[in-house]
């Protein structure tokens, strides 16, 4: 493809449009764009060297439910029949906005007309103090990089030497993390080479739980180490997450929750065992470190350096880059989307970093489709996702757990059978569903997703709205019909 | 007698190696006849409350599902037939009278089945219909005395003008016409059926006696309104929303018979289109209060086309009873534009089996005892008679119209059409097939389109075997056929039933 | 392209529409063999009922599907040419993000074999879809849009 790359180049080598990412919100951007603009020059960056991969599908890889072939989203016909550039093992390392340049480590330079930032999301890492095992818990700071000074932090911490963060760990075998294609190879070939049977899992958050699955197909016993008081704790409440606590542990695997790592032991650079904050130390070969995942602003941190905040050449940032209902950000031609962009909370009201996958490709399709000169409003998104444990499917969309400080009336129906591992909550708003929990039978959730999204006044549906088969049915009349009716179907 | 001694009608013969429990019967049957059992995984069937209308047969997806007319197992006995004892352990048990519905279903003679239509040879050439030219239209209403017409003589040469102030006519492009079936007796989606296929055809259907739903006023050009004892939802805009009008004496299932429709069937719809209030009783009262004899039917006969200006048949319907033919004459002295005879076969909602089975006299001999009749007098050209009660093919038809009927009208063939398997069930309610009954659950079976669709093709085809069988007699208009008994033939009937109906036995030449 | 389209007046609830498409979507495809032999085959078409408010619903075919653009794997595609959206059974990986997604709630867990979305699939080798060609009562409706 890359010998092709004088075709795809725009005139005067300035490129119509410059995607970085070559994942959900950027390669729907690519599509997005080229309904409207059938001849603008495309190219997409990318700094991994796959032709592209779905990352949701990393888990399903590691447990050996499809293969490596499988886990393209898009083929390459995709590329070809869209004329779509690709460039893998593209760095960036930063963004020249006055001159429209993106600029690569090896400081050569893109030229755009507009450009769409989807360069998605990097795990966290926590701050762990490292021992080898043999030394008392104490640091033994030459095995450790000094922290790079402008490397954003995640915490936004000084590190301290002698502690796991996120330049070094990968300097350590048996640590993980878990977000993407890379790690996903690392571990399968980790857990083959060395019989793995046992694991730990820090976090018991979505990646935590996703990885956990994984392992558990993989018929491997995990630990979970959940800094709350409960696994999957923003998206689920108590019951539905002690459902899957009492099937994960009744399946042999344990959960640790209020607890956290306090201190890793290593020998001669391995993972050997690791101390909890309360005290337990646990022999673990395998860590899976998934304590969440952020916006990834290191190319938008570069290019902000040595301007000031209130200068035009300026991005705004908050936890991610901060765009409008077109998804453009605070700088004219340049746009973003996905998991790195920070964009209206359909929900709660405000601007918040939502990374699950359906909202980073209709992001980039919108994106796309207001760099190519359309006009497409991004209404908002809202939290939602769908987890299956142990063969216990759940789905959580929106507010679950409505804040105690929340104006208005709040409501919320339940039906739980824990014998049947079988919960429903509906979490209601001012006569507005604004959040759902699934747990078993999870069948029509979809249904209660749109009365979220179109805000459907519940008041009479109310009886029916936590029975099992609630179905388009017993919905309000008016949005009934609109279903059933409505697009294209005739009364 | 504590023992329930009724045995049941029918018996579901369900092959259980085609049974797939898919359980559409269970769903279909309004009667509670199959029943799904869980834990066998089974559909049960329960003999007893089967009607035999054949839903389920009808729409078992594997054909496993027969309808058996259980065998009784009464000692056989000429006399008393099974139908007479069990009605009597019926009545034993509650003490009321026996309700049925649709038509009389008892083996008196037939004599559409023993009359024969001629055909053309040698002498006078017979016609096809799919190259020549073939008129079955026809026209309902008072037709002139006597044919005044003018020449004048115009630039372009002479013309000849009809000077005859016409009577208004119904045009019918084909002698059929839908008899008087109420919505209420029948569901709103059967009426619009009918409705919609009289209109799309060019022929009319006839409201009955239970007032004009606001959804059908859009079918105005072919609506028949009737004005029946009860004169439920009659007013001058009821009369004038149709084509014509026909005063109810008589319907040919219950000569004699008023009508009841329970208060807890009288619901919204029907309460605003009978104009009564919700939930009172509809009675038809037997007579027409107002009208004790000929003088009287006139009043309300002139009442209605003063209402009407003129401008619309006004019509009379009789059932066929032993004296039709005088009562007929003297409606047509009346001011009738047209009579309608209800032959005793003729179909129901509902009425008492000892009524429907017994009384009045066959469609045939009625017919041709009214055609000769005003024919004698002289007056057979004041009035189009149209029959009905129980025509069931385009034979009938052709049969019909050469004893003297300028039309016929078809209820039952348009609901047999439409699905209807002839229980006799429909005092119920509980139709399976969406006719007979106001139950929403059930009326959404039948689909409006579907049916109108059904009773298109039925005029369509009885259209095209009465062409044919026109052109085999070697007639080209079926206004020629009218009255012309030449053409007809009697088998199997004696001297007595062959003068009346004024027709030879079949091997008489001219 | 063309359409279903609901007539929920006419529906009779008898679910023929359901036994049609699990034997349309069956190994054997014949009615007897489907249903004795064959188990766990799921209906892409679902009939709601209350009373005697009843439909038939299936996949809408959305303009802008939501489970399109909810599917991690790539597996749920709207065909451009024909409309249909479809569920490449081989992709699907189970997530059952599009079951999340879905207004319409009519897309189903197929746990027969591996884990796979089920849905209707306009019965793309038919002329007309079974659900409609054998809706006794023309409650469903294939029709150009």
């Amino acid at each position: 493809m890359e010998n092709k790359s004088k075709l795809y180049e725009g005139k005067n080598n300035i490129f119509d449009y410059i995607i970085i990412g070559n994942s959900a919100a950027g390669l729907s951007a690519a599509s997005s764009i080229r309904t409207i603009d059938k001849n603008g020059s495309i190219v997409v960056l990318t700094n991994e060297n796959y032709l592209n991969y779905s990352k949701p599908l990393i888990t399903y890889y590691l447990a050996g439910r499809i293969k490596l072939k499988d886990i393209y989203f898009k083929n390459e016909d995709f590329y070809k029949e869209n004329n779509i550039l690709l460039k893998k093992d593209t760095n960036i390392l930063k963004i020249d906005y006055a001159n429209k340049q993106v600029i690569t480590d090896k400081n050569t330079g893109f030229a755009y007309r507009k450009l769409l930032l989807a360069n998605g999301g990097i795990p966290i890492i926590p701050k762990i103090r490292v021992s080898e095992s043999s030394d008392s818990p104490s640091i033994n700071s030459e095995r450790f990089k000094e922290h790079a000074e402008n490397n954003a932090d995640v915490n936004k911490n000084k590190s301290i030497p002698g502690s796991l963060d996120n330049s070094n760990f990968k300097n350590f075998t048996g640590i993980f993390t878990f977000t993407c294609l890379k790690d996903a190879e690392k571990v399968k070939d980790y857990i083959t080479k060395n019989n793995i049977t046992e694991a730990a899992v820090l976090g018991g958050g979505l990646i935590g739980l996703k990885s956990a699955e994984a392992l558990l197909e993989l018929g491997i016993k995990v630990k979970i180490i959940e800094l709350s008081d409960r696994i999957l704790s923003a998206s689920f409440d108590k019951q539905a997450s002690s459902i899957i606590e009492n099937e994960l542990e009744n399946k042999g695997n344990r959960i640790y929750t209020q607890n956290t790592i306090n201190q890793i032991f290593v020998k001669n650079g391995s993972l050997e065992s690791f101390q909890l904050k309360s005290g337990e130390i646990i022999k673990s070969r395998l860590l899976i470190v998934a304590v969440g995942v952020i916006p990834d602003l290191s190319i938008a941190e570069n290019s902000n350096n040595n301007i000031k905040k209130n200068e035009p050449g300026y991005l705004k940032l908050n936890r991610g880059i901060l765009v409008d209902e077109h998804m453009q950000t605070s700088i004219k031609d340049v746009f973003a989307a996905g998991d790195v962009a920070e964009s209206f909370n359909f929900v709660t009201g405000d601007k918040s970093n939502i990374a699950i996958w359906p909202l980073a490709v209709r992001q980039g399709d919108i994106a796309g489709a207001n760099m190519a000169g359309g006009n497409k409003i991004y209404d908002g998104g809202y939290f939602m996702n769908s987890v299956e444990i142990l063969n216990i499917p759940t789905i959580s969309i929106g507010i679950t757990n409505a804040p105690d400080d929340m104006e208005g009336n709040i409501e919320i129906m339940k039906d739980y059978k824990p014998e049947k591992r079988y919960y429903r909550k509906i979490v209601i708003h001012n006569n507005k569903i604004i959040g759902i929990i699934l747990v078993e039978n999870i069948d029509r959730a979809g249904i209660y997703n749109g009365l979220i999204r179109n805000k459907i006044d519940i008041s009479n549906i109310k009886d029916n709205l936590v029975k099992e088969d609630f179905g388009i049915i017993q919905l309000p009349s008016d949005y009934k019909k609109h279903l059933v009716v409505g697009d294209g179907i005739e009364v | 007698m504590v023992l329930k001694i009724n045995q049941s009608e029918f018996e579901i013969d369900r092959d259980k190696e085609k049974c797939i429990s898919c359980q559409v019967c269970v769903r279909q049957c309004s009667n509670d006849v199959h029943e799904y059992d869980e834990s066998e995984g089974t559909v049960l069937s329960e003999n007893s409350r089967c009607v035999g209308c054949h839903r389920c047969e009808t729409l078992c997806p594997t054909g496993s599902i027969k309808i058996k007319q259980r065998v009784s197992e009464f000692k056989g006995n000429a006399n008393w037939s099974a139908e007479n004892m069990k009605n009597i352990y019926k009545q034993a048990e509650t003490g009321g009278v026996i309700l049925t519905g649709m038509g009389c279903d008892k083996p008196y003679p037939i004599y559409w089945d023993h009359i024969l239509f001629n055909a053309s040879q040698v002498t006078n050439p017979s016609i096809d219909p799919l190259r020549e030219p073939m008129e079955i239209k026809t026209f309902i209403g008072r037709k002139p005395d006597k044919l005044e017409i003018k020449a004048v003589r115009e630039s372009d040469g002479r013309i000849l003008k009809f000077e005859n102030n016409l009577e208004p006519q119904l045009e019918l492009n084909i002698p059929v016409l839908f008899s008087a079936m109420s919505y209420g007796s029948i569901s709103l989606n059967a009426v619009k059926s009918v409705a919609k296929a009289a209109s799309e055809f060019g022929t009319f259907y006839n409201t009955g006696e239970g007032g004009l739903h606001k959804d059908l006023k859009c079918y105005k050009k072919n609506t028949i309104v009737q004005v029946a004892s009860g004169r439920f939802g009659v007013d001058k805009d009821y009369l004038n929303s149709g084509a014509a009008v026909e005063i109810k004496i008589g319907q040919g299932a219950k000569p004699g018979i008023g009508g009841h429709l329970p208060g807890e069937k009288v619901n919204y719809d029907v309460s605003t289109t009978r104009m009564i209030p919700e939930g009172s009783d509809a009675i038809s009262p037997a007579p027409h209060h107002d009208i004790y004899s000929i003088e009287d039917l006139a009043q309300l006969i002139y009442a209605l086309k003063e209402a009407t200006e003129y401008k619309k048949p006004v019509g009379v319907k009789v059932s066929a009873v032993h004296n039709v033919a005088p009562i007929a004459s003297g409606i047509v002295r009346a001011g009738a534009d047209f009579i309608s005879i209800d032959g005793f076969r003729g179909g129901t909602g509902a009425a008492p089996q000892v009524i429907r089975d017994n009384v009045g006299i066959p469609i045939e001999l009625a017919l041709a005892s009214v055609d000769i009749r005003l024919r004698e007098e002289g007056i057979r050209h004041k009035v189009s008679l149209i029959v009905g009660g129980s025509i069931r093919s385009s034979a009938d038809v052709i049969k019909a119209i050469a004893l003297g009927a300028d039309a016929v009208y078809i209820g039952t063939a348009a609901l047999i059409a439409l699905g209807c398997h002839l229980c006799q069930k429909c005092y119920t309610s509980k139709c399976n097939w969406g006719i007979a009954t106001q139950d929403p659950y059930l009326t959404k079976r039948l689909n409006p389109e579907i049916g109108t669709r059904r009773l298109l093709n039925l005029l369509n085809a009885w259209s095209h075997e009465i062409k044919e069988m026109l052109g085999g007699a070697g007639i080209n208009a079926i206004e020629s056929l009218r009255g012309n008994r030449e053409h007809l033939r009697g088998v199997g009937l004696n001297e007595k039933e062959l003068s009346i109906l004024g027709i030879k036995h079949a091997g008489e030449a001219w | 392209m063309k359409k279903i389209y609901i007539k929920e007046e006419y529906c009779i609830a008898c679910r023929l529409c359901e036994i049609y498409c699990q034997v349309k979507h069956s190994k054997s495809k014949k009615i007897l063999k489907a249903f004795k032999n064959e188990t766990d085959i799921l209906s892409r078409v679902l009939v709601e009922e209350i009373g005697y408010n009843s439909f038939a619903i299936q996949c809408r075919h959305c303009e802008d599907a939501p489970c399109v653009e909810a599917c991690i794997s790539g597996a749920m595609q709207k065909n451009k040419n024909t409309g249909t959206v479809t569920c490449d059974e081989k992709k699907c990986v189970g997530c059952w993000m599009c079951i999340m997604a879905c207004p319409y709630g009519v897309i189903k867990r197929d746990l027969s074999e591996k884990k796979v979305a089920s849905k209707c699939d306009l019965c793309g080798d038919e002329e007309f879809p079974v659900c409609v060609r054998n809706c006794p009562n023309e409650a469903l409706k294939f029709e150009d849009v």
